[in-house]
C-alpha cells in the first residue's frame, strides 16, 4: 500500500497505540517526581496526549492522567490544576512537557511542604510506556481538492497523528504532508495549519471541522 | 484439539464503525507469520469465553491461527485450581502452611514442614509432568505462541522457534510467595507477558510487560441484543413477574462475591420503595465451598418472596443471562475482592446502570458517577440503588454512558487489536514502529 502510482501523490499514514507497562509506579508525590524525571518519553505522551484521543462522552475534570491521580488519590487539587493547565502550545517537544511538569511540582513543593499523603494499596501510579504502529492508510490525495475530500472523511486517528503523535513523536510523517502541501502551492495553508493549537478543541472532531474550514477557505480564495 | 471456525470482522461493523475494521485488517496483512494461543479448556471461564470470539477473527484478517488445550488428569487441574487461589490471594487456597510454633513442640514443627514441603514438592513435580507430557504432544511450533494462564506456563521449557508470550489473565499482585517464586522461573523464559490491568503485574519479572484488558463479544449469546419475547420467555421459566423493578447480581456464589451485601443493600432499598432482587448463578464442580455459600444466601432470603436465588444447575444458558440482565433495572457486582470482573462490561454494554466494589479491574470500567457507582459498603450500595430506582433518567444516562465507554474500550474488536499491535511490536522494543 506505500507504493503510489503517481509519486507527486500524498499517501495518509496513522498510528495505532498500544500500552506497555514500565514496571514504575509511585504511592506520593515525591516518588511520583522522581519517576518522571527519569521515564521515557513515551510515557509521558500516554498520560499527557492520550486523553485527546480517547472517547470522552463527559468532559472530565482533568484532561491528563497525572492532574486526575493528584487531584484523586493524593487529594492536591491545587497542584492537579496546575497540570491540568500545561501551556502544551509552547512546549514543542516531550522533552519540554517533562521540564515544565518538573517545574511546576517542585515550585509546588517549595510552598507547599507539608503534602505527605500516600496512595493505598492499589491506588499507586502506574506509569505506562505508549507504542505507537505506525501505517499507510487507503487514502491518497492527488491535489488540495481531493485532500479536502480525505480530510473529511478519514478517520480522527489518523488527524490526532498528523497533528499531535507525529509532531511529538519524530516528525516524519507531518514533515513529509507540510513538504507536499509546499510542493503543491500550498505554503499559506500549512502555514494557518502549523499555527492551529491542538488543545484548543472540545474533542477532535471540533479540530477536524476547523481544518476542514481552513482549506475550504484557502480554496475559495485561491480558486 | 484444534478449533477450526473463522468470522469475519465486518459482522461487527454496526458496532463498531468501519475505520478500525479497515485498521484490523491492515494489521493482520502485517503479522509476520502464524500464531497459537494455548490454554487448559475449550469451555468453561473467561478465557475460553474470550478465545472462542478471538481465534475465528484472527483467521477472518487472515492471520492464520490456531487455538490448542492441553490435557492433564485429575490431580493435575485440581493443583492448577489450587494454584489459581493462591495466586489470586485467597489465604485458605495458599500453598504454604504456617506452624503455628507455640503449639507445637520444636521437632514436631520441623517435621511438619518438611511433610508441608514435600507436599508441595510433590504438587510442583505433577504440575511439570503434565507440561511435559503436553510438550510432547502438542506441536507448538508457531511464530508466535501465547500461552494463557499458569495451567501450561512450563512448557517453556520445550521452547524450539517463535517467540512466546505468557498471557495472564489473573491477578498476580499477592500471590503465594513459594507458588510464584516456583512459576516465575518459567514465566521469566518468555519474550513477553500481558497483564489485565497494571495493578495485576509483577514488577521484578525481566521480561516486557504490556497491558491488555479483557473484553466481550456484543454478538456472542451472552451480549446479543433480545426481543422482550425471548426475554419474556426467560423470565416466566424462572417465575419472575416483571411488576417491580429488578436488581440484580450474576456471579458465582463465592463469598468474595458479597451476596450477602447485595441482600443487606436490598433490604434496606426495599424499606423505601418496593423492587425485587435476582442473584443467579453457579458453583463451581471444584468449589466444595460454594455449595454451602448457596444455602447461606438461601437462608438469608427466607420470608422475601421478591428475592429470587436461582441456582444453576445444569449452568444457565448464555442466553438466560443475558435476559436476566437485559430485564433489570439496575446491575449490582458487590464484589469484595474480583479479577477483571467482566460481567460489570456485560452490564454495561446492554445499557444498565451498574453498582459495583472498587476492587480488581471493576473500577476500569465503572467511571464513578458517569458509567455507574462504585461503592465501599451495603449502604452506599443501597443509597446508589435507590437513587436509580428514583431517577430513571439517570439511570437512562448512566447506562447509555456505560455503553459507549464499553464500545471503545471492552469489545472483542479492541482485543484483537491490541494483540496485532503486541505481535508487531516484539520484533522492536522502541516506541515507534513504522509499517
Amino acid at each position: 500500500m506505500t507504493d503510489l502510482a503517481d509519486p507527486t501523490d500524498f499517501r495518509f499514514y496513522k498510528a495505532r497505540y498500544h500500552s506497555e507497562l514500565t514496571g514504575k509506579k509511585a504511592k506520593d508525590i515525591h516518588e511520583f517526581l522522581a519517576v518522571i524525571k527519569e521515564i521515557d518519553e513515551s510515557a509521558i505522551f500516554d498520560h499527557i496526549y492520550h486523553a485527546l484521543l480517547d472517547y470522552h462522552f463527559l468532559p472530565l475534570e482533568y484532561p491528563n492522567d497525572f492532574a486526575y491521580w493528584i487531584a484523586d488519590v493524593l487529594h492536591e487539587p491545587a497542584l492537579a490544576e496546575r497540570l491540568a493547565n500545561l501551556d502544551l502550545r509552547r512546549l514543542h517537544n516531550l522533552e519540554m512537557v517533562r521540564q515544565e511538569i518538573i517545574r511546576v511540582i517542585e515550585d509546588y513543593l517549595v510552598t507547599h511542604n507539608e503534602v505527605s499523603s500516600k496512595a493505598g494499596p492499589g491506588q499507586e501510579f502506574y506509569f505506562i510506556r505508549c507504542i505507537s504502529v505506525i501505517f499507510p492508510t487507503r487514502y491518497v490525495a492527488s491535489n488540495i481538492k481531493e485532500m479536502l475530500v480525505i480530510l473529511k472523511e478519514i478517520d480522527l486517528e489518523t488527524i490526532f497523528y498528523y497533528f499531535i503523535a507525529s509532531r511529538l513523536l519524530d516528525g516524519e510523517h507531518y514533515k513529509k504532508w507540510s513538504d507536499w502541501l509546499f510542493e503543491n502551492d500550498s505554503h499559506e495553508l500549512m502555514e494557518k495549519l502549523n499555527n492551529l493549537y491542538p488543545y484548543g478543541f472540545a474533542s477532535m472532531e471540533a479540530m477536524r471541522t476547523e481544518i476542514v474550514r481552513m482549506v475550504e477557505e484557502y480554496l475559495w480564495e485561491h480558486l | 484439539m484444534t478449533m477450526n471456525t473463522t468470522r469475519s470482522v465486518w459482522d461487527y461493523e454496526d458496532i463498531v464503525g468501519r475505520c478500525l475494521l479497515e485498521d484490523l485488517e491492515s494489521l493482520g496483512e502485517k503479522i509476520p507469520g502464524t500464531v497459537q494461543h494455548v490454554n487448559a479448556t475449550y469451555t468453561g471461564g473467561g478465557v475460553a469465553e474470550i478465545l472462542n470470539s478471538l481465534v475465528p477473527l484472527f483467521k477472518g484478517i487472515g492471520v492464520e491461527t490456531e487455538w490448542k488445550v492441553i490435557r492433564g488428569d485429575d490431580e493435575f487441574f485440581s493443583i492448577t485450581k489450587s494454584f489459581h487461589n493462591a495466586i489470586h490471594g485467597r489465604a485458605e487456597d495458599a500453598i504454604a502452611v504456617p506452624v503455628d510454633h507455640e503449639s507445637v513442640n520444636v521437632v514436631d514443627g520441623i517435621e511438619l514442614q518438611i511433610e508441608e514441603l514435600k507436599r508441595r514438592k510433590s504438587m510442583f513435580e505433577t504440575y511439570l509432568r503434565w507440561n511435559k507430557i503436553n510438550s510432547e504432544e502438542v506441536t507448538l511450533d508457531g511464530d508466535f505462541v501465547i500461552m494463557h494462564d499458569p495451567q501450561p506456563a512450563a512448557m517453556i521449557d520445550m521452547k524450539r522457534r517463535g517467540k512466546w508470550v505468557w498471557r495472564c489473565h489473573i491477578d498476580v499482585s499477592n500471590p503465594d510467595p513459594l507458588l510464584w517464586s516456583f512459576l516465575k522461573e518459567s514465566i521469566s523464559k518468555y519474550d513477553a507477558s500481558i497483564f489485565s490491568t497494571p495493578m495485576f503485574s509483577r514488577p521484578e519479572l525481566n521480561i516486557r510487560q504490556f497491558l491488555i484488558p479483557p473484553s466481550i463479544d456484543p454478538l456472542s449469546d451472552k451480549n446479543i441484543e433480545l426481543s422482550q419475547g425471548q426475554i419474556d420467555t426467560v423470565l416466566d421459566k424462572y417465575e419472575i413477574v416483571q411488576d417491580k423493578p429488578i436488581i440484580t447480581q450474576i456471579s458465582r456464589f463465592d463469598r468474595l462475591k458479597d451476596l450477602p451485601g447485595v441482600i443487606d443493600a436490598y433490604k434496606l432499598v426495599k424499606t423505601r420503595m418496593d423492587c425485587q432482587l435476582l442473584l443467579a448463578g453457579g458453583v463451581a464442580a471444584d468449589d466444595p465451598e460454594g455449595i454451602g455459600v448457596y444455602h447461606e444466601v438461601m437462608k438469608k432470603a427466607e420470608g422475601d418472596e421478591d428475592i429470587h436465588v436461582l441456582l444453576g444447575s445444569p449452568p444457565f444458558t448464555d442466553i438466560e443471562i443475558n435476559a436476566f440482565q437485559r430485564a433489570s433495572t439496575v446491575i449490582m457486582q458487590k464484589s469484595l475482592k474480583e479479577g477483571f470482573g467482566l460481567v460489570v462490561s456485560e452490564g454495561l454494554w446492554k445499557g444498565k446502570p451498574v453498582i459495583g466494589g472498587a476492587t480488581g479491574g471493576i473500577p476500569l470500567q465503572i467511571i464513578n458517577g458517569v458509567t455507574g457507582y462504585l461503592i465501599h459498603s451495603v449502604e452506599g450500595a443501597a443509597y446508589k440503588i435507590a437513587n436509580l430506582l428514583k431517577n430513571p433518567e439517570l439511570a437512562k444516562t448512566i447506562g447509555e454512558n456505560g455503553r459507549e465507554h464499553v464500545r471503545h474500550n471492552f469489545l472483542i474488536t479492541r482485543h484483537l487489536k491490541d494483540y496485532l499491535l503486541l505481535l508487531l511490536s516484539l520484533e522492536n522494543p522502541s516506541g515507534i514502529i513504522k509499517l
